[in-house]
């Protein structure tokens, strides 16, 4: 009881806490519900990090506008080829993003390694600044799924996302993140599931590389929420 | 013999890695383009003008446009597929 009250608590706290007023609804439908949490590992994470894992929904809404978090995503996932219950600190972004002939002509498991390039490792290093996070011996790694519409689909009446998901210990994620892994090793140490609308497509060899579009790209005359510093 | 029997793979090597290269044109292309924001130019259409201030793009007008820009539910993968609670 005194738990419940104590979540509670922490979940009032967040809301005021993040973006608050009008912005609530989009900020915190972001975050995975704490009834979601199907074992008590994955609950106690999410309590005790509720504060944070809003604060990121509020940056990535306010200063990400071209990335569009799914709902209930922002959260500890347990991948579904996990054994135990690892827990991921995980986001699943959509990408808004127009047809583009040179995308589209590129092969599949190309566009699968330039969108989490592009858009999965600038959310990932973001989410390894969240140091309470990251210090949580309970939190195995990180995790960014990355949907954006399939070249050729929207024409063809029935508009598919391909996705990607990708899985990254924590020491493996860290070590790259801060220069002791070189890209192409992080590359063959995550693990990813790829995806063609709903169709299974298994494993994808990933290459990463350096984009700076995430960390330099601007909406011209943006203007962030009030209260939302980027 | 053996060099009948490579001949074939030497031909679609070599035309993979054509490819490749035209690809990697059309790609470096792709890895500059910094414009592909689907919902950004429509978000420009509905500049909030004030007399007498630059126009700005509320994160607001960005979710209009993009209902606006809505092509109907694609198809994607579902939640249970990657992760289990």
């Amino acid at each position: 009881m005194a738990s419940r009250w104590a979540a509670v608590g922490l979940l009032v706290l967040a809301v005021g806490g993040g973006g608050g007023g009008a912005l609530a609804g989009p900020i915190d439908e972001k975050v995975i519900p704490l009834e979601r949490y199907t074992t008590s590992k994955g609950r106690a994470l999410a309590v005790a990090h509720q504060p944070r894992l809003l604060k990121f929904s509020e940056y990535v809404y306010g200063c990400m506008p071209w990335v569009d978090a799914q709902k209930q995503s922002i959260g500890f996932q347990r991948p579904k080829f996990a054994e135990g219950d690892d827990r991921y600190f995980s986001t699943w972004v959509i990408i808004d993003q127009k047809e583009d002939p040179q995308f589209a002509a590129a092969p599949q498991p190309r566009r699968m390694s330039a969108m989490f390039s592009r858009f999965g490792m600038d959310l990932m290093r973001r989410m390894a600044t969240i140091h309470d996070v990251v210090v949580d011996s309970n939190v195995q790694g990180f995790s960014v799924v990355v949907s954006w519409l399939k070249p050729g689909t929207l024409k063809s009446g029935q508009p598919v996302n391909e996705s990607v998901a990708v899985f990254v210990e924590k020491a493996a994620a860290l070590d790259y993140l801060e220069g002791r892994m070189p890209a192409d090793e992080l590359g063959r140490r995550v693990r990813s599931l790829a995806f063609d609308g709903q169709k299974d497509l298994g494993a994808v060899p990933l290459e990463i590389w350096d984009d700076p579009f995430m960390a330099t790209y601007k909406i011209p005359n943006y203007e962030p929420p009030p209260g939302i510093t980027c | 013999m053996r060099i009948r029997m490579l001949l074939p793979a030497f031909v679609l090597a070599v035309g993979a890695a054509a490819g490749g290269c035209a690809t990697s044109e059309e790609w470096a292309e792709w890895r500059s383009h910094s414009s592909h924001f689907a919902s950004g130019q429509h978000a420009t259409f509905s500049l909030r003008n004030r007399e007498g201030t630059a126009p700005r793009v509320a994160r607001a007008d960005i979710d209009a446009a993009r209902r606006e820009n809505w092509w109907g539910k694609a198809i994607t993968v579902s939640p249970d597929q990657i992760f289990q609670n």
